[in-house]
């Protein structure tokens, strides 16, 4: 009690009344106008229990004394420079002494027994490098027994292998990868990529990442301007324990350790890139380690785009295709057969524009040509450049003069049938190349065999439900022609439903189906996607029967039986972009070991 | 020739247009000496000026140079040249920065108005704070306010926040995160050495010939320190003593993977091994401890026999443990949480202890019975959080204690209380019993890490008012304060840690503080000024004033770093080492950089004597049964995540370097009879709740026992709260659980 008597007699106006200056330190000289009094207890109340007359706080003080950054002053480091980085200290040892000879190259050396997952070798490649917020060129993954005894637990850190025989390298369409001819590092220029992200996946390491935000993938190279100048690399440097370091290996030696088999288990298979770096442990690795994530049910990238571009292309190429075969011979109802390619050449345009959304960078598409060389991707995008040109001349060529006159319109005339021809095996090599892209990325789900029955499906389906649903929509003279419904709608029918039980079959996930990679996939599809699976066999049914069913049905009115072609073709085609999603998004990744 | 010219450059652009060299991409990654010692940095961060200080992770206390432009930080790397980590750091370290740098930072004082948190001045909400804590000590006494600080926090700040809360407000009870960590510790070295004084210096990692690691992850939690290990030029028998096959044990040459809670027999076993063969130094015995007679009588029950029943550890397994002690020459034995976070812990450590006394191994290169400690500055908070004890090791139970602090501090000794505070959980009991009615969080997150969660969860609404200060907004616990206080982080601020080998190491203002983000420091100056105490503290103007109060307050005793010639000393040197007493002289201290402690025999008892102290083992409070039948154990997941990740979540690079989401280790014996495979969605079920987890099947559990990271916030709904009677730590590491498979 004494405490608050004494309290009351306390003036509550004590703060001091600002200065002129209004400056903090004046005004706070007495920052507290109620003081600590002894009493009974052992702290006396400070404030008075109903009317509280709050002290004017130095806040603003503070929030100076905050913002004001002191370390420079008071501790930053004044000799500017060092003719020897400090850490040299440490990573001398780890470097190799000269360059390669020819025939060499310089590549990762990882000691396992030393490596004990720390990961700091992925935040100093990440900080050393000025990488962007969440990317990484470095990772960290783990291979583990399947028995317990003797229990192996391994962590395995991992960049790009420089490999010999670099799949990102050739795969670039635009020519954005060189192996630097004397340390072999694989490099890449990142002003000439144009974020089409193909060496991701051809890369069976998954060493190239792609930057969103740059629209461009970029990689490791070694630190390659570091090595020139004798620095370590950032992992090299950061590693606590020593376990990375440079070597210089000879080429033909890596091959044959690449030959056979000979890298790391739980990582893709080295045969097809010859990667360079090496893993060595002075115990040797139980046969059965397996990367902890090895069947881990992840979904990867959808790649719209792509699956427009695939579906859209194949759409067209098959209306092309199925029109010539089975239509009415152009020579005799031009303005019937002109609908099609019509179409074609749309759905080609759409395709197309699709495909440059992919990009990172839309505006050098143009450069997609330029490695007709290696690449199957300069090549289908040479080959569909190229198709989308001569359907436009063959559609041009169809034009008959009683609907438009034109310049030349009989010298176009005259070339309709090698313009179809040519445009017709244009579009199949495309779609060949298409095919050939995802083939030689050498990942088991994306063997010839399937591929080609999914692209190659998708053209007959779609190619003969567009036909049938033009045909229908648009009959000449008012007839719907007899022989082209029926061996259209017959290939629909029969081609459809087959495609539709050959994808039913690879939903299998028991252990006899042949393929590890389609197991996973499978399973993928189902854990993951499943309503998308269902519903895309419910399209492709639908698809396959509204159409023919059209025909059951003789004496419909015709605006029902146009409908029903419409939503047929709707159907096939939505039953085919979902296929294609799963393609991608179901697809296992090729990658390094993960984590957990 | 113009028009050559012309082709040329066309040619050239052509060229150029094909294949691009060069451009705003390829420069966005170019390399430029970064001078400073530092070798080539990327371009768009080269610093001006750079300056070392000590990270704010763990207890490691490793020196990071960081890059600064214009004064502030731009890039970090580890400092080459630091005593502790020379030239390397674990993923948090690296990324330190990235904590700060974050949408989720609390940028204004915060008020829960109409159950929202507004953002408000800092003038209202420490006017609001003053009121609720003055109003509620009126109506419940001065107790009923209480708070939770942290290990986070530099010493200057903790022994502000310390003399604040009780010589200030008169608050009596306070307590900080580091119960969770390492009370263990501190109890089992007080009561052994006389003072809660870790005896090692890292370069015993490196001088040790069989070095003994108890419940310690170190690759994991402790990077650098194994990196310590590596370099230890003696190829050392490296022997972990834990139930899971940790990244250490694999990497170890000997693993001990004793059933859960079982250490204890193992350890008397090989104590009593160790007597029966005589392979003991008795003339250290005699001249430097106390109480082994009675200690040899208590181990003489644990015989290999016993103890191989109780672990699981075959006998001749476990005479080959006492053996390696017995030839080693230079044995150290180190322990971290699966010891100090134990029913049973203190006693554990102290069993680690009574090997190294026994055994001679303390106070020579290569030696000790050494903790590894957690957070960045829990040597800090136990010397002077002013909590448990009274500053520097005293006791608020000692008048003549009370009387010294109040001389030093120059305040009334009625301002300090005459017990020491409550622990965490009899502050939380407190809660539950309406004696504790206001809570003030500081730098701590007790909603995810508290043992046995959700009772607190249900606990703190009870609260007339928390109180959160943070450096974030959404913090599981922040997410319920009352009133919130946005605090600044490391790199905001100045002040000094505490390692675990007792150096002082300094941290440093490199980046500005987002919005009305104050120093926890700041803050504590401004609620004193709101509570009418500010006279008390005028002499606390700055960390480096408080430094040297805390120096004054360390002047005699065990700790004493008097000697310490202020901030740019500790900066010049490295980081200093307690003991390092005022000599007097007119020059400066000169300690060398790596000190251990007891190298003279003597230690900090009255006697001098080190004791050797046992208790007879118990079994786990909560064993598995046919109901529960699996025992869950809880540790560090990965080296990129931080304890409740409030500041690890926010790197995009530590995130993706560790799982999302929570997980569960399981053996691949249980998986097969739960039929699951890695990666199936499970439940966990405790007696306290059941919680969601995948399941990573592993040939690092052992049958019976299964594992989950403490990083996930559900985790701690399933553990079960039991304590270590003496140093009230709470007993993460077991509890029994079964396990429900929910999609394989």
């Amino acid at each position: 009690m004494q405490g608050r008597t004494q309290l009351a007699e306390l003036p509550n106006s004590t703060p001091s009344p600002p200065t002129n200056s209004g400056n903090f330190a004046a005004r706070t000289e007495k920052p507290s106008p109620l003081r600590l009094t002894e009493s009974k207890g052992r702290l006396a109340t400070p404030l008075a229990p109903k009317v509280r007359h709050l002290p004017i706080l130095s806040v603003a003080r503070r929030l100076e004394q905050q913002q004001t950054l002191t370390a420079v002053d008071a501790f930053s480091r004044s000799h500017e420079t060092d003719p020897v980085p400090d850490q040299a200290q440490y990573y001398r040892r780890l470097l190799p002494q000269a360059l390669p000879n020819p025939g060499q190259q310089y590549a990762f050396e990882v000691d396992l027994d030393r490596c004990t997952g720390c990961k700091a070798c992925v935040t100093a490649c990440h900080s050393l490098n000025g990488l962007d917020e969440s990317e990484m060129w470095r990772s960290v993954g783990l291979i583990q027994s399947k028995t317990a005894s003797p229990a192996r637990v391994q962590t395995v850190t991992s960049s790009c292998h420089h490999c010999v025989e670099p799949a990102c390298l050739k795969g670039c369409p635009v020519g954005a990868y060189e192996k630097d001819p004397v340390t072999g590092i694989v490099k890449h220029l990142d002003d000439q990529c144009f974020g089409c992200q193909y060496c991701t996946l051809m890369c069976p390491y998954d060493a190239p990442k792609f930057n969103a935000e740059l629209g461009i993938v970029r990689k490791c190279d070694m630190c390659s301007e570091r090595l020139a100048v004798g620095e370590a690399p950032a992992c090299v440097q950061a590693c606590p324990n020593e376990a990375i370091r440079i070597q210089v290996v000879d080429k033909k030696t890596a091959t044959e350790l690449a030959l056979a088999g000979n890298f790391i288990p739980g990582a893709p298979s080295p045969k097809a890139t010859t990667p360079t770096t090496t893993y060595r442990s002075r115990i040797s690795l139980p046969p059965d380690l397996d990367a902890v994530d090895g069947d881990l049910v992840r979904t990867e990238h959808t790649h719209l785009p792509l699956v427009f571009m695939l579906t859209l292309t194949q759409l067209s190429v098959g209306t092309l295709l199925i029109s010539a075969l089975f239509g009415r011979s152009s020579s005799t109802s031009q303005p019937a057969a002109l609908l099609p390619v019509a179409v074609a050449f749309g759905f080609t345009g759409a395709a197309l524009v699709a495909s440059v959304f992919h990009l990172g960078r839309p505006l050098l598409a143009w450069r997609a040509v330029l490695n007709l060389k290696t690449s199957w991707l300069s090549r289908e995008a040479l080959s569909f450049g190229v198709f989308a040109k001569l359907l436009l001349f063959y559609l041009v060529s169809l034009i008959p003069p009683e609907i438009v006159t034109f310049a030349y319109q009989s010298r176009f005339s005259s070339l309709q049938v090698p313009l179809g021809v040519l445009a017709g095996t244009t579009g199949v090599i495309g779609v060949f190349c298409s095919v050939m892209v995802y083939v030689a990325t050498g990942r088991g789900h994306w063997r010839a065999s399937c591929t080609s029955i999914k692209f190659f499906g998708s053209l007959i389906v779609l190619g003969t439900s567009t036909v049938a649903m033009l045909e229908i929509l648009s009959p000449s003279a008012g007839v719907v022609h007899e022989r082209t419904m029926a061996l259209t709608l017959s290939l629909l029918l029969a081609f459809g439903i087959w495609k539709l039980l050959w994808e039913a079959r690879r939903l299998r996930t028991g252990t006899s189906t042949d393929f590890a990679a389609d197991r996973l996939m499978a399973r993928i599809m189902l854990l993951r996607m499943l309503a998308l699976v269902k519903t895309r066999f419910a399209l492709g049914i639908l698809g396959i029967l509204l159409l023919p069913s059209v025909q059951l049905f003789a004496n419909i009115p015709a605006a029902a039986s146009q409908l029903c072609a419409v939503a047929g073709f709707i159907a096939a085609l939505g039953g085919e972009l979902m296929e294609r999603v799963m393609f991608f998004r179901a697809a296992p990744g090729s990658r390094m070991p993960g984590g957990v | 020739m113009a028009t050559k010219l012309a082709f040329l450059q066309i040619a050239e652009k052509v060229q150029d247009l094909l294949v691009s060299r060069t451009g705003p991409l390829t420069r966005d990654l170019l390399q430029t000496p970064g001078k400073f010692g530092l070798g080539r940095v990327p371009t768009r961060l080269v610093p001006d000026s750079t300056t070392t200080m000590v990270c704010g992770y763990c207890a490691t206390g490793c020196g990071l140079m960081v890059h600064l432009k214009d004064g502030q930080a731009i890039n970090l790397s580890p400092a080459t040249e630091y005593p502790v980590n020379l030239g390397m750091a674990c993923p948090k370290g690296w990324e330190a920065l990235s904590a700060l740098h974050t949408a989720a930072r609390a940028t204004s004082p915060m008020l829960r108005k109409n159950g929202t948190l507004m953002p408000v001045a800092w003038e209202e909400a420490l006017h609001e704070m003053t009121r609720r804590f003055t109003d509620i000590q009126e109506r419940h006494g001065k107790a009923s306010v209480a708070w939770l600080g942290t290990g986070q926090m530099p010493s200057e700040e903790l022994a502000f926040l310390g003399a604040l809360g009780k010589f200030g407000m008169g608050i009596v009870h306070g307590d900080g995160n580091t119960r969770q960590c390492m009370a263990t510790a501190a109890s089992a070295y007080k009561e052994a050495f006389g003072f809660d004084a870790p005896p090692y210096t890292y370069a015993d990692f490196e001088q040790s010939d069989v070095i003994v690691l108890v419940g310690s992850n170190l690759c994991i939690a402790h990077p650098i320190l194994w990196e310590r290990i590596c370099r230890n030029p003696h190829h050392p028998a490296i022997v972990v003593i834990d139930p899971r096959a940790t990244e250490t044990a694999m990497a170890a040459t000997h693993h001990y993977s004793v059933r859960a809670k079982t250490d204890l027999w193992l350890l008397y076993a090989v104590a009593n091994e160790l007597i029966r063969q005589g392979a003991i130094d008795e003339p250290f015995i005699a001249e430097s401890t106390e109480g082994f007679e009675a200690f040899r009588d208590a181990m003489a029950p644990y015989t290999l026999e016993v103890a191989a029943e109780k672990t699981g550890i075959p006998v001749e397994r476990i005479l080959a443990l006492s053996n390696l002690i017995r030839n080693g020459k230079r044995v150290s034995f180190w322990w971290t949480m699966g010891v100090n976070q134990s029913y049973q812990g203190v006693r554990t450590a102290q069993a680690l202890i009574a090997l190294a006394l026994m055994t001679g191994n303390i106070g020579k290169p290569g030696t000790g019975a050494n903790s590894i400690t957690g957070q960045c500055n829990a040597m800090g908070s136990r010397l002077f959080s002013n909590t448990s004890g009274l500053f520097a090791g005293r006791d608020f139970g000692k008048t003549q204690d009370r009387e010294r602090v109040a001389e030093i501090l120059d305040i009334d000794i009625a301002n300090i209380p005459t017990e020491n505070s409550l622990a965490y959980d009899q502050i939380i009991d407190g809660i539950e019993s309406g004696t504790i009615r206001a809570l003030w969080v500081v730098a701590t997150n007790p909603a995810h890490s508290w043992i046995d969660q959700n009772r607190l969860t249900r606990l703190l609404p009870k609260l007339e008012c928390l109180v959160v200060q943070d450096m974030y907004v959404d913090t599981d616990t922040a997410l319920l304060a009352d009133i919130l206080l946005p605090a600044a982080g490391w790199g905001e601020k100045e002040g000094t840690f505490i390692n675990s080998e007792r150096r002082i190491g300094l941290l440093k203002k490199v980046c500005r503080a987002p919005g009305q983000a104050l120093a926890d420091f700041h803050i504590f100056q401004l609620v004193a000024e709101s509570f009418g105490c500010g006279e008390m503290f005028e002499r606390w103007s700055d960390p480096e004033a408080v430094f040297r109060i805390l120096q004054d307050l360390s002047r005699g005793t065990p700790c004493d770093f008097s000697g310490i010639n202020g901030y740019s000393q500790i900066d010049r040197k490295g980081g200093i080492q307690w003991p390092c007493p005022d000599t007097g002289g007119e020059r400066e201290t000169d300690p060398v950089a790596e000190r251990r402690l007891f190298e003279d025999g003597r230690f900090f008892t009255p006697s001098r004597r080190a004791r050797f102290i046992a208790e007879a083992p118990m079994e786990m409070p909560e064993p598995p049964n046919d109901e529960y039948p699996l025992i869950l154990l809880t540790g560090r997941g990965s080296s990129s995540q931080w304890h409740t990740q409030t500041r690890t979540k926010r790197s995009k690079v530590l995130q993706a370097l560790s799982p999302s989401e929570i997980y569960v280790e399981i053996s691949q014996l249980d998986a097969e009879g739960l039929g699951l495979k890695s990666g199936a969605e499970v439940e966990v079920i405790s007696r306290r709740s059941a919680v969601s987890a995948r399941a990573y099947v592993t040939p690092t559990a052992k049958p019976g026992e299964v594992f989950i990271p403490m990083h996930y916030a559900k985790m701690n709904q399933l553990t079960h709260p039991t304590f270590d009677a003496i140093s009230r730590q709470p007993s993460y590491k077991a509890c029994a659980v079964r396990i429900k498979v929910r999609s394989t």
